[in-house]
C-alpha cells in the first residue's frame, strides 16, 4: 500500500515543520544568551520553504497525492508563496516588538510558524477533513499569540473573545461539513462537487449555508465580525497585521478551496449567504470605519470591508460563466490586499514605537517632521482606498469585472454597492492623509525625525515595492491569477 | 440481533446492573437507617481539625499537567489502529509514526526545559 | 431493528436530560458531570451506529481526558463551588426559544433526509458496515489518505502545549 510520497511537491510543509522543531530546540539551548538566534532560524526557514515553490512553479503542472486530497498545482502554489512571504514580513515588524517588549522569543516563532503550517497545508488541501485540521492549525496558535502580552488586560480580552469565537465558528463549519459528509458520502471535494450537482435536498443548502458561516466567523465577514475590532486592537499589532493578512487569506483560501472545488455544481448552497456577506460587510464595514478614532480599529473595520470586496466575486460566481474572472478576482484582490495591508500595519508599528498611541490624531503632522513615512503611510491608505497609480486599483478592477462578467440583476446591485461603498471608504482613508499633511503635531509632541529599525524599513520597502509595481504593471500579479484560475 | 449487538448488550446489561446496585444499596441503606441531622456531620472531614476556607484556588500550573496527559491520551488514540494494521502498511506507516511520537516527545522536553514540570 | 431504536430513544433520552442538566445546573462541577452523561451517551450512540472504534475513542478521549481538562479549568478560577452565585443568563428564554426552534428546523431536515435509511448490520453488507467502524479501517485511511493531517495534528497538538505554558508560567 503506498500512500505515493512525493517529496519535492511536499517539500515547502515539511521545510516549516523542520523549522518549527529547530526553533523549538534552539530555544532549549540559547535559554538567555542568542535569544535573536531564534528568530533568524524561523526567517531562514520561511525563506527556504520558497525554494521548493518556486523550483515547483518552474516545474509546472499538478501533482495529485493521497487519493487526491492534496494537491499541489498553480492555485496552491500562489497561495503558498503568499502565505510564506506575508510571514516574513510579519516577522520582519515583530522583530523589535518582541525583542523589546522581552516576550518569550522562541514559543511566539514556534506559534506563528505553526500558524504558516496550517496555511501552507489549507493551500493544497481538497479534503474536508485536511482543510478543517488546516484551518485548526491556522488557528489555535494565534489564539495564544493575540494574548501574547499576558500582564495586559486588552490583550487578555482580546484572546478570549477570539479564542470563543473561533471556537464557536469551528463548531458550526464542523456541523456543516459533517452533513455534507453524510449527504455526499464523500470528503473529497472533488467527489462532493459530483454528487451535489444532482442531489436535491434542502438539507444540503443548510449544511452549506453552516460550513459558510464557519468560515464567515474566520474571514470576519458581517454579520460574524463583531470580535475582530477587539481583537486587533488589543493583540500586539504586528499580530495583529499577522491577522488581519494571513490568517484572514487563510479564511478565505479555505472558502475558495470548499466553494469551487466542491459546492460549485449547486450554486444555491453558496450563493445566496455569499451575497448578504458581501453586502453586509460593505455596507457595515465601511460606515463603522467612518467612526473610528483608534488606527487599528479603523483598519479592522477597514479589512472587513475588504473582505467584503473578496466577497463580491464568491457571490457572483456561478452566473453567466464568470468562474474564471472571479477566480481570478479573489486571488489577485487577496494578495494585493496583503501587500498594503501589512505595510499599512508596519507604519502604524514603527509611529506606534514614538508616540505610544494608537489614535488617529497621533499620526497629526507626520508629513512634516517624517515626511519618508506619512508619503509611504499615504500610498498604503490610496492603495486600500483603490485610487491609481496604486495596487488597490487593479484589485477592485477585477472585482467589479467579475460582477460585470455575471451580468445578472443580483450582481448588479452588488457592483452598485461596492461602488458607493468605495466612495465611502475613501473618506476615511483620506481623513488619515489629512492629520499627517495638513494638521499641526501636537503641542510638545517629540518631532525629531523618526528613526525605525532595519527590519521594520525592510517591511515597509517590499510592501510598498509590490504596491507600485503592481498599481503601475498589473500584469505582474493578473499571470498569477491567470495561473490560479488553470489558464 | 446479530453478534456484535450481542456482544454490547453484554456490556449494557452490566452497566445496568452496576447502577442498579448501587441505586439499591443507597436506597436501601436510606430506608433503614436512621436520621437524625446535625449540622457538624455535614462539615468535609479534614484529618480531624476543622477544615479552612472554602475553595482552593489550585495552581495554574497543574494545567500543564492536564494538557500533556490530553496530548498523550490523543497520541495513544492514533497507536491502537496504527498498531492494529502495522504489518499490512508497513515502513511508511512506521515512519509516520516515529515522526508523530517525536514531534509530540518535544514537547515533553520542551515542558521540562523550561522547569514547568518541577514541583517546587 | 425494534431493540435498536428502543436503545437510542433510552440513550436519546439520558442524553437531552444530561445537556439540559448542563446548562441548568449552579454549580459549575455538576455541570461537567452532567456533559460525561452526555459523552457517554453519544458513545453508546456510536455503538449502535456500529461505530465501535470511535465510541471507545470518546470515552477515552473526551471522558477520560477532556473532562479530566475541564475539571482542572474549572479548580483554576475563583468561582466557588457552591450554588451561591448566579450562573443564569439573563437571556435564558430567549435562548431556549432559538434553541428549540433550531432544533426542530435542522430535526426536521435530517428526518426529511435520512429519515428513510437504515443501518443493517446483518448479512454481508452488515460485515463491510463493522468492517469500517473498527480500527484497522480507520489505520489504513489515516497512514494513506490522510498522512499529512496526521502529522500536522501533532505539530498542533506540540503548539497549543507551547502556548498553555506561555500562558501558564508566572514571570
Amino acid at each position: 500500500m503506498n500512500p505515493g510520497w512525493d517529496f519535492h511537491a511536499i517539500a515547502p510543509v515539511i521545510i516549516i515543520t523542520a523549522t518549527i522543531v529547530a526553533v523549538l530546540i534552539a530555544d532549549f539551548f540559547f535559554e538567555y544568551r542568542g535569544r535573536f538566534r531564534t528568530q533568524q532560524i524561523a526567517s531562514l526557514g520561511v525563506l527556504a520553504a520558497m525554494i521548493p515553490i518556486i523550483t515547483l512553479a518552474v516545474d509546472g503542472g499538478t501533482r495529485e497525492m493521497f487519493n487526491g486530497g492534496f494537491v499541489v498545482d498553480p492555485y496552491s502554489l500562489v497561495f503558498q508563496g503568499f502565505f510564506l512571504a506575508a510571514a516574513y514580513i510579519s516577522m520582519l515588524l515583530s522583530v523589535d516588538y518582541i525583542g523589546d517588549g522581552d516576550y518569550y522569543q522562541g514559543e511566539f516563532y514556534v506559534l506563528l510558524l505553526t500558524s504558516v503550517l496550517g496555511m501552507l497545508v489549507m493551500s493544497s488541501a481538497r479534503d474536508l477533513i485536511s482543510i478543517f485540521v488546516a484551518l485548526e492549525t491556522i488557528s489555535i496558535p494565534t489564539f495564544v499569540l493575540a494574548g501574547w502580552r499576558k500582564h495586559d488586560p486588552k490583550s487578555n480580552e482580546a484572546a478570549i473573545k477570539y479564542y470563543l469565537i473561533g471556537v464557536m465558528s469551528s463548531a458550526v463549519m464542523l456541523y456543516g461539513m459533517s452533513l455534507v459528509f453524510g449527504l455526499t458520502g464523500s470528503t473529497l471535494l472533488s467527489e462532493i462537487a459530483d454528487k451535489v450537482r444532482t442531489l436535491d435536498s434542502p438539507l444540503l443548502i443548510v449544511a452549506g449555508f453552516l460550513t459558510i458561516a464557519g468560515f464567515a466567523f474566520k474571514v470576519s465577514a458581517v454579520p460574524f465580525h463583531f470580535w475582530a475590532p477587539d481583537t486587533y486592537e488589543g493583540a500586539p499589532t504586528p499580530v495583529t497585521a499577522f491577522l488581519s493578512v494571513a490568517s484572514k487569506v487563510g479564511g478565505f483560501v479555505a472558502l475558495l478551496s470548499v466553494v469551487w472545488f466542491g459546492f460549485s455544481p449547486n450554486s444555491a448552497m453558496f450563493q445566496p449567504v455569499l451575497w448578504g456577506l458581501a453586502a453586509a460587510s460593505l455596507i457595515l464595514g465601511n460606515l463603522v470605519a467612518l467612526r473610528q478614532t483608534n488606527i487599528v480599529r479603523m483598519l479592522a473595520y477597514s479589512s472587513i470591508a475588504q473582505g467584503g470586496f473578496i466577497l463580491v466575486p464568491f457571490a457572483v460566481a456561478s452566473d453567466g460563466g464568470a468562474w474564471t474572472s472571479s477566480i481570478q478576482s479573489v486571488v489577485i484582490y487577496t494578495l494585493i490586499y496583503g501587500a498594503m495591508n501589512l505595510g499599512a500595519f508596519a507604519i502604524v508599528i514603527a509611529l506606534a514605537r514614538r508616540t505610544r498611541s494608537a489614535e488617529i490624531t497621533s499620526f497629526a503632522g507626520l508629513g512634516q517632521y517624517a515626511p519618508g513615512m506619512a508619503i509611504v503611510m499615504s500610498m498604503f491608505l490610496f492603495s486600500l482606498a483603490g485610487v491609481p497609480p496604486f495596487a488597490g486599483w487593479f484589485a477592485k478592477f477585477t472585482m467589479f469585472r467579475a460582477a460585470l462578467d455575471a451580468n445578472t440583476p443580483a450582481a448588479t446591485v452588488l457592483a452598485a454597492l461596492a461602488a458607493v461603498s468605495s466612495v465611502i471608504a475613501f473618506f476615511y482613508y483620506a481623513r488619515v492623509a489629512r492629520e499627517m499633511w495638513f494638521h499641526q503635531p501636537p503641542e510638545g509632541a517629540d518631532v525629531h525625525p523618526i528613526r525605525t529599525p532595519v527590519a521594520l524599513n525592510a517591511a515597509v520597502v517590499i510592501c510598498a515595492a509590490i504596491v507600485i509595481a503592481v498599481g503601475v504593471y498589473p500584469q505582474l500579479f493578473a499571470r498569477l491569477g491567470d495561473l490560479a484560475a488553470g489558464g | 440481533m446479530t453478534d456484535y449487538y450481542r456482544e454490547y448488550l453484554a456490556v449494557a446489561v452490566l452497566i445496568g446492573a452496576g447502577l442498579a446496585m448501587v441505586g439499591g444499596m443507597l436506597g436501601l441503606g436510606k430506608l433503614i437507617r436512621p436520621t437524625r441531622p446535625q449540622p457538624q456531620k455535614y462539615v468535609t472531614y479534614e484529618a480531624g481539625s476543622d477544615p479552612v476556607g472554602g475553595w482552593g484556588q489550585s495552581n495554574v500550573r497543574y494545567y500543564v499537567y492536564a494538557l500533556l496527559f490530553v496530548m498523550f491520551d490523543v497520541e495513544a488514540v492514533f497507536i491502537f489502529p496504527w498498531a492494529v494494521r502495522l504489518e499490512t502498511l508497513g515502513v511508511q506507516s512506521l515512519i509516520s509514526m516515529i515522526v508523530f511520537i517525536v514531534i509530540l516527545a518535544l514537547g515533553l522536553v520542551y515542558a521540562w526545559r523550561k522547569g514547568v514540570l518541577r514541583w517546587a | 431493528m425494534i431493540v435498536q431504536n428502543i436503545f437510542f430513544w433510552v440513550l436519546a433520552l439520558a442524553m437531552v436530560l444530561g445537556a439540559i442538566g448542563v446548562v441548568r445546573s449552579q454549580n459549575v462541577v455538576h455541570a461537567a458531570l452532567y456533559l460525561v452523561v452526555v459523552m457517554a451517551g453519544a458513545a453508546a450512540q456510536y455503538i449502535l451506529l456500529a461505530a465501535e472504534f470511535v465510541a471507545w475513542v470518546q470515552v477515552i478521549i473526551y471522558i477520560g481526558a477532556v473532562i479530566i481538562l475541564f475539571l482542572f479549568g474549572i479548580m483554576l478560577t475563583r468561582a466557588p463551588m457552591g450554588g451561591d452565585t448566579k450562573l443564569d443568563n439573563d437571556q435564558r428564554w430567549p435562548a431556549a426559544v432559538v434553541s428549540v426552534f433550531l432544533a426542530g428546523v435542522l430535526g426536521a431536515l435530517l428526518i426529511d433526509a435520512f429519515g428513510k435509511k437504515e443501518i443493517v448490520i446483518s448479512g454481508a453488507k452488515g460485515e463491510q458496515l463493522l468492517q469500517v467502524g473498527k480500527a484497522g479501517h480507520l489505520a489504513d485511511s489515516i497512514f494513506t489518505a490522510y498522512v499529512v493531517p496526521f502529522e500536522v495534528v501533532s505539530i498542533l497538538l506540540l503548539a497549543a502545549l507551547v502556548g498553555a505554558v506561555v500562558i501558564a508560567r508566572r514571570d
